[in-house]
C-alpha cells in the first residue's frame, strides 16, 4: 500500500504549479456579465412581444462568455505570455476562435486577446509563410510586433495604449522564414533578425530618437545593455558561436566586436542579469539520437568560458525538449519544456504527416536554479512549437 | 473581507491538494488545470453559501471527481500519452520508471476505476468516505478497485507483483 501511495506522490508532484484565484474570478465575472447581457436581451424580447405578437423577435444570442477579443486600446495588464495559433492541426483542435498566423498575448490574471494589428504569419488562404514576430518586454508591461499597416516594427505599452512606430521601413519580404525580435526592458530599442539571412541585413531599432543600426544577420538577440550601447548576439546553427558588439551607437560606426567559438552545440539563455553570462545546455542530439542534453552551465559571454556545470533535478523524466528563456532572478532561470515524442530523421522521414500544422502540445515552464540545478514547477501553456510562444525579456536561442 | 477575497484564501489554502488530485486523475497537466478551474468556477458561484459551511473543500474534491468521471466519458477518445520512457533520463532510479510506467497505466483506465486507485491509494480514503465522494455504493468502490488492480497488473507486468501484493494488503484493511 505504501509502495502504491509513494508512487502516487511522486506523481502528483508533476502536477502544474499555479494560481487559479484570480484566474477563476475574471472567468466568472466574464460568465455573469454574458448571462446579464443574455438576460437582458431576453427582457428586450418578452416587452417587444407584450408590444406586438404578430412579429416574432428574437434575441441575437449573446457573445460566447469565453470568446477571445481584440487587444482593447489601454488598460491591459501585464503579460504571462503570447502565443502564435496555426488552425488546421495534424491531430487535436485549434483553440476556439483561431486565428490562422495570427498572435494572441495572455494577462497574467489570464485573459487572452487577439493582435490584430500584428503581420499574421499566414498569408490569407495559407499562401505562404512569413515569420511575423512578437517580443514581451521584461516587466510584461509593452509589446513589440511587425505592424501590418506601418511595414515595420511598433511597440506597444499595454497599459496606456500608447504606440511607437519605428521610423525605419522594413518590407515584409524581409521577415524570413524563422525571425527574432528584442525588445528592452525600457521598449525604448526593438532587435530583430531571421533566418535565411539572404542579403538584407538584421536592424536594431532605436524606437525614441527614430535611428537604427544594422546587425549581423542570422545572429539571435539575446541582451542589450541598459543604455542599448552593447548588444549580445548568439548563433546556434550551424555551430554554436556568441558575439558581443559594444559603441553600437552612432549608427555609421561599426562597433567593436568579441566573437566566440564554441566547440560544442549549445542551447543558449538571454543574457544573465549581470550582463555577461549566459546560461547553456549542451545540446548532444543527433540526427539519429535527438534530445539528448549535457548539464545546465553558466558561460561567460565574451570568453565562452564555462563554469559550474550542474545536473538539472526535479524535471520529469519524460522531458524531451528544453528552451531556456526569461530570467527570473539572478539564480533563476526559465525551462520551458515539451514532453513530445521525439523521432530520429529516418523516423521523421517515415511518418511525417503530409498536412498542415503542428498539434498544439502542453508546454511546461521550470524555475532552474543554475547554481543547484533544481527545477521548480512554474506554469503550463498549450502552443505548437518554442518558436510559437513568446515569454518576456529577451529569446534564447535553440 | 470581500467575497472574492475569502474565495482567495480558500483557493489559496486548498488548490495544490486539489490540483495534485486533478492532475492524477487527468494525467495531463493542461486537462488537470481545466478540470480544477472549472470546479473552482462551480465553487465560486455557490460561495456565498459554501464560505459558510464548515469544509467546502469536501464540496470541491467532491465536484472534481464526479466532473472528471463525467468528462472522460462524454470523450470519444481519451488522451493516451504517446511518449515513452526516454533513452536517457534525468534520473535512472527505481521509483522515476514505476512512476512513468504507472502513469501510463492509469492513463488506461476507465474514469471510475482511475478515481477509485486516486481516492483509496493516493488519498487514502475509507471505503465508506469513497463511496461518499463518487456517488457510488461501497459494494461498487470494493469491485472497482478489484477491477482496478487487476486492470493495472495486465497493463503494467514489471509492476505486477507490487500490485498484488497491494491487493492481498487491502484484504486485512
Amino acid at each position: 500500500m505504501t509502495w502504491l501511495r509513494n508512487v502516487l506522490v511522486d506523481l502528483a508532484d508533476d502536477s502544474p504549479q499555479v494560481d487559479l484565484a484570480e484566474r477563476t474570478i475574471a472567468a466568472h465575472d466574464r460568465r455573469r456579465r454574458a448571462v446579464i447581457s443574455y438576460l437582458a436581451a431576453a427582457m428586450v424580447v418578452v416587452v417587444a412581444l407584450g408590444v406586438t405578437t404578430a412579429i416574432r423577435l428574437l434575441p441575437d444570442g449573446h457573445q460566447e462568455a469565453a470568446s477571445i477579443g481584440d487587444l482593447p486600446a489601454r488598460g491591459v495588464g501585464p503579460l504571462s505570455h503570447a502565443y502564435r495559433t496555426f488552425c488546421k492541426p495534424n491531430s487535436g483542435k485549434a483553440p476556439s476562435g483561431c486565428r490562422d498566423g495570427g498572435w494572441r498575448v495572455v494577462t497574467r490574471s489570464g485573459k487572452t486577446y487577439h493582435v490584430p494589428e500584428a503581420l499574421p504569419s499566414l498569408a490569407p488562404g495559407r499562401t505562404g509563410l512569413r515569420a511575423s514576430p512578437l517580443a514581451i518586454s521584461r516587466d510584461g508591461r509593452k509589446i513589440a510586433y511587425y505592424s501590418a499597416r506601418e511595414d515595420t516594427f511598433q511597440v506597444r505599452d499595454l497599459a496606456s495604449g500608447q504606440k511607437t512606430t519605428a521610423a525605419t521601413k522594413v518590407p515584409q519580404s524581409q521577415l524570413g522564414s524563422v525571425s527574432r525580435l528584442m525588445l528592452s526592458d525600457d521598449g525604448r530599442f526593438v532587435a530583430f533578425s531571421k533566418v535565411p539571412d539572404l542579403k538584407d541585413p538584421a536592424v536594431l531599432i532605436d524606437m525614441r530618437d527614430g535611428v537604427a543600426r544594422e546587425l549581423p544577420n542570422r545572429w539571435v538577440p539575446i541582451g542589450l545593455s541598459q543604455d542599448g550601447a552593447t548588444i549580445t548576439l548568439a548563433e546556434y546553427s550551424p555551430r554554436s558561436r556568441l558575439r558581443t558588439i559594444s559603441n553600437l551607437w552612432p549608427s555609421s560606426s561599426k562597433g567593436d566586436t568579441t566573437s566566440v567559438i564554441l566547440p560544442v552545440d549549445y542551447f543558449f539563455s538571454p543574457l544573465a542579469p549581470d550582463g555577461k553570462t549566459v546560461a547553456v545546455i549542451e545540446n548532444r542530439g543527433t540526427a539519429e539520437k535527438p534530445c539528448r542534453y549535457g548539464d545546465l552551465a553558466l558561460m561567460d559571454t565574451l570568453t565562452g568560458e564555462k563554469r559550474k556545470p550542474t545536473a538539472v533535478s526535479g524535471l520529469p523524466s519524460d522531458v524531451s525538449r528544453i528552451s531556456l528563456r526569461t530570467w527570473l532572478s539572478a539564480d533563476e532561470v526559465t525551462a520551458l519544456t515539451t514532453s513530445e515524442r521525439c523521432r530520429s530523421a529516418s523516423e521523421a522521414v517515415n511518418d511525417e504527416p503530409a498536412v498542415n500544422d503542428p498539434p498544439y502540445q502542453t508546454m511546461t515552464a521550470y524555475a532552474v536554479n543554475v547554481r543547484t540545478g533544481k527545477a521548480r514547477k512554474l506554469a503550463t501553456y498549450r502552443a505548437q512549437g518554442f518558436f510559437d510562444i513568446v515569454l518576456p525579456g529577451p529569446p534564447g536561442a535553440l | 473581507m470581500d467575497r472574492n477575497d475569502s474565495f482567495r484564501e480558500f483557493v489559496a489554502g486548498h488548490q495544490q491538494a486539489l490540483m495534485r488530485t486533478a492532475y492524477l486523475l487527468t494525467g495531463d497537466a493542461h486537462q488537470a488545470e481545466d478540470l480544477l478551474q472549472s470546479v473552482l468556477l462551480k465553487v465560486l458561484g455557490r460561495w456565498s453559501r459554501l464560505s459558510r459551511v464548515e469544509r467546502p473543500e469536501a464540496y470541491a474534491r467532491k465536484a472534481l471527481v464526479n466532473q472528471h468521471i463525467s468528462w472522460r466519458r462524454r470523450r470519444v477518445r481519451s488522451e493516451l500519452p504517446t511518449a515513452e520512457p526516454p533513452d536517457r533520463s534525468y534520473s535512472s532510479e527505481d521509483s522515476t520508471v514505476a512512476r512513468l510506467v504507472m502513469r501510463r497505466a492509469l492513463m488506461r483506465l476507465p474514469p471510475r476505476q482511475r478515481a477509485v486507485i486516486v481516492l483509496r491509494y493516493y488519498e487514502d480514503r475509507t471505503e465508506r468516505e469513497t463511496a461518499e465522494l463518487m456517488n457510488c455504493s461501497i459494494g461498487t468502490v470494493k469491485s472497482q478497485a478489484h477491477y482496478a488492480l487487476a486492470r493495472l497488473r495486465e497493463l503494467a507486468p514489471e509492476l505486477a507483483p507490487k500490485l498484488a501484493d497491494v491487493e492481498a494488503e487491502e484484504a486485512y484493511r
